[in-house]
């Protein structure tokens, strides 16, 4: 109950006309920020942080909470209208989304991310304030074994958006993992992979990888299937709300979502990407198996609202998460984290476990803020969805340029090097010849961003026990995850099987008489 | 050692059920086969021609069949050549830098010979009387167009300037996408790099190179 009324506090110092506008300039800067490929919400606020050193402390978090927020709904628009995931955690948006709004529901599927992210954030926020020293406590259970246990659950994931074959689906996350491997090894410090450029020493920016393999990748693609391609223009923009039945179909979906990213988001080092593929992964399989029992078609594959729904929810929950380390342990588990520590520095907060007591105010007056930065952002895009779906109303030829244009920009911003600019070529010819073979490019996304991340914490615990490999499997969290790996890659297999062997039966006794 | 290749885990017990399985239907998508307008084992069969081709599942056939097998085993041999030639600093403790590699090689490699596997297959039943599908092509020009357009963007972007060679890439583009409105297309192009000129040094204080403008000005 102290934590209410102290939220309560924090929410009326927060509420002044003076700090609802900075929210609002917060929200539209953000989302402006977010649209554009390849520059997330980090970005953003990176951005602003120079400008808020002559505001005072509660604007600065109001305005951040905006630019946050705004900046992870931009990433969500390009995500779902062009199929241009604007940071890593929105690419799991792009499956679903893209395909609703090649299906004419655009305005569907953006409204369904916001209100998403609307719902998780409140959700979020308020699970922060009311439980941050449980979770605190289980976030300091995770080790390095316990985080590779983790990252090979998010692995497994993969079958997720693999929607054809198994093979083509691994050859893909195996080739993100080795372009991964590149660049000066963190444990050891040994260079690898470099071929002696001192460019590559520094790895491959996974914003050369997400702009180059999704949005040049598919302006190659588009432009190599001519006629055939699908006409964006001729989407049409339809009803701009979410029918009953998209709301009944997306609940369950929001608050699994959110479940999942408020869960995830303490883990040291997890960022927003684990829970939005956990949860796309999740909706995927109860969709079918739903199907299964006879209780409607699943859409996944052909725009399934719950697939924008769900990943969304999961992105802002852990985006809430992600404040319970920042604020309990000082430890910035993200890049937007890691600026939002720079930031409370800045004002003379030291983040840690007693933060909660001796600027107990500054806290809940920021948790306050995020609530309303979630509300504007609801009040802000959702009637703006059906306008931001008319982009796609541009002529074709403009748009794709358009696209192009700013992909080389994100790129040529990262650096200034244009050394980066033709790995950007490269990987977007990888990415075309993956796409014409037919080859999913998701897993390889996964691969370059999982990878260093499962592979520095597996020789992190084995140099922590000597090489010794049973570290890996002696605490409950990494066998129960263990566990998981193996009933998901078990399950599939077994209906697959089955499947096959039914698809046989009925080909010997209806084949026999058409051939 | 077990643990480790855990992330591979799926993909083994795959293919020995795979493989377990009897020949004529095989268990993997890439082998379906080609005659049935072979739907994914969980895409939905529908009668629609232009859904029935999803090259996600469709195998592949002639002689670009290897192409993709090739670039893969080409990842798998860089990676095992790195792993076998990184030099681990001394002192570096126990699974040294070249491990990983070694792991991701090691199974691209495999992933290579079972692509080679699939494909003898398809071409053994298409030689036996099966039909091949049929592939979609690739309108080469404005992948062409794109790419080198790409390709002069990068090369004058830093001697040129942003202004300019930006311009020069959205216009490249968009003509590959058949924009022949001459005079439209060059007023959108230089207002879209300049707009992005502008808005990045001015709102952002992004530096993108003047280049020949900045010495005439």
């Amino acid at each position: 109950m102290d934590a209410i009324v102290l939220l309560r506090d924090g929410l009326a110092a927060a509420l002044t006309p003076g700090n609802l506008l900075w929210a609002f300039c917060g929200v539209l800067l953000g989302t402006a920020v977010g649209v554009l490929p390849g520059m997330g919400s980090a970005m953003a606020v990176a951005l602003l942080l120079p400008v808020t050193f002559q505001m005072d402390p509660t604007s600065a978090f109001i305005l951040f909470a905006g630019v946050y927020y705004g900046g992870m709904f931009g990433g969500a628009t390009t995500s779902i209208l062009l199929n241009t995931p604007g940071q890593a955690s929105s690419i799991a948006t792009t499956y679903e989304g893209h395909r609703m709004a090649l299906g004419g529901r655009a305005p569907q599927a953006l409204g369904t991310a916001v209100i998403g992210s609307f719902v998780a954030s409140i959700i979020g926020t308020l699970v922060v304030a009311l439980f941050a020293p449980t979770m605190v406590d289980f976030a300091l259970k995770f080790g390095p074994g316990e985080y590779f246990a983790l990252t090979v659950f998010s692995f497994v994931a993969v079958a997720a958006v693999v929607s054809g074959s198994v093979l083509r689906g691994v050859a893909s996350l195996l080739i993100g993992l080795a372009i991964g491997l590149v660049g000066i090894d963190g444990q050891s410090g040994a260079p690898r992979f470099d071929f002696g450029s001192p460019v590559l020493l520094d790895g491959i920016d996974i914003v050369i990888v997400t702009v180059g393999l999704l949005a040049l990748g598919e302006v190659l693609h588009v432009a190599a299937r001519g006629r055939n391609a699908p006409d964006l223009a001729s989407i049409r923009a339809g009803k701009p709300w979410l029918k009953r039945r998209d709301v009944r179909r997306s609940l369950p979906a929001w608050l699994r979502g959110t479940a999942l990213g408020t869960a995830f988001g303490p883990i040291p080092g997890s960022g927003a990407e684990i829970p939005t593929f956990l949860s796309l992964g999740a909706e995927r399989r109860l969709a079918k198996r739903r199907e299964q029992r006879g209780g409607g078609e699943s859409e996944f594959g052909k725009g399934a609202i719950e697939g924008v729904a769900g990943p969304e929810a999961a992105n802002n929950g852990s985006a809430a998460g992600s404040l319970v380390p920042l604020l309990g342990l000082g430890l910035p588990t993200s890049a937007t984290a890691a600026i939002m520590l720079a930031a409370f520095q800045q004002y003379g907060l030291q983040p840690g476990p007693v933060l909660f007591e001796r600027n107990g105010d500054l806290v809940w007056t920021l948790l306050a803020s995020l609530l309303i930065g979630s509300v504007l952002l609801l009040v802000i895009n959702l009637p703006f969805a059906p306008l931001w779906a008319r982009l796609l109303k541009l002529p074709k030829p403009y748009l794709y340029a358009g696209i192009t244009l700013f992909s080389v920009l994100a790129v040529y911003a990262i650096n200034a090097s244009v050394v980066h600019l033709v790995m950007l070529i490269g990987v977007a010819l990888l990415a075309f010849v993956m796409r014409h073979f037919g080859v999913p490019v998701a897993p390889a996304l996964i691969g370059v961003v999982l990878g260093p991340i499962a592979e520095s914490e597996l020789r992190r615990a084995l140099a922590a026990s000597a090489g010794d490999l049973s570290i890996l499997v002696d605490s409950g969290i990494s066998l129960t995850l263990y566990a998981l790996v193996l009933i998901a890659a078990f399950i599939p297999l077994v209906s697959r099987v089955r499947r096959l062997r039914a698809e046989r039966r009925e080909r010997e006794t209806t084949g026999a008489g058409t051939s | 050692m077990t643990n480790r290749q855990n992330p591979a885990q799926p993909d083994d017990s795959a293919e020995t059920a795979e493989t377990a399985e009897p020949p004529p239907t095989a268990g993997d998508a890439d082998a379906t086969e080609p005659p049935a307008a072979a739907p994914a084992p969980d895409a939905d069969p529908t009668p629609d021609a232009e859904a029935a081709h999803d090259p996600e599942t469709a195998p592949w056939t002639g002689r670009t069949a290897w192409v993709f097998p090739g670039l893969v085993a080409l990842f798998g041999a860089v990676a095992v050549w790195g792993a076998l030639t990184i030099e681990a600093p001394p002192h570096s403790p126990p699974p040294g830098p070249g491990v990983v590699p070694g792991i991701v090689g090691a199974l691209l490699l495999l992933v290579a010979a079972r692509m080679v596997f699939v494909n003898l297959r398809v071409a053994r039943r298409i030689r036996e009387g099966a039909q091949a599908p049929g592939a979609p092509g690739v309108d080469w020009p404005p992948v062409g167009i794109i790419v080198l357009t790409l390709a002069v963007h990068v090369a004058l972007l830093e001697p040129l300037g942003w202004l300019l060679s930006g311009a020069l890439l959205f216009w490249g583009v968009a003509y590959a996408f058949g924009a022949r409105t001459w005079v439209r297309d060059a007023v959108v192009s230089l207002s879209m790099s300049a707009a992005v000129q502008v808005g990045f040094s001015l709102g952002l204080g992004l530096n993108l190179p003047g280049g020949v403008l900045e010495l005439v000005l």
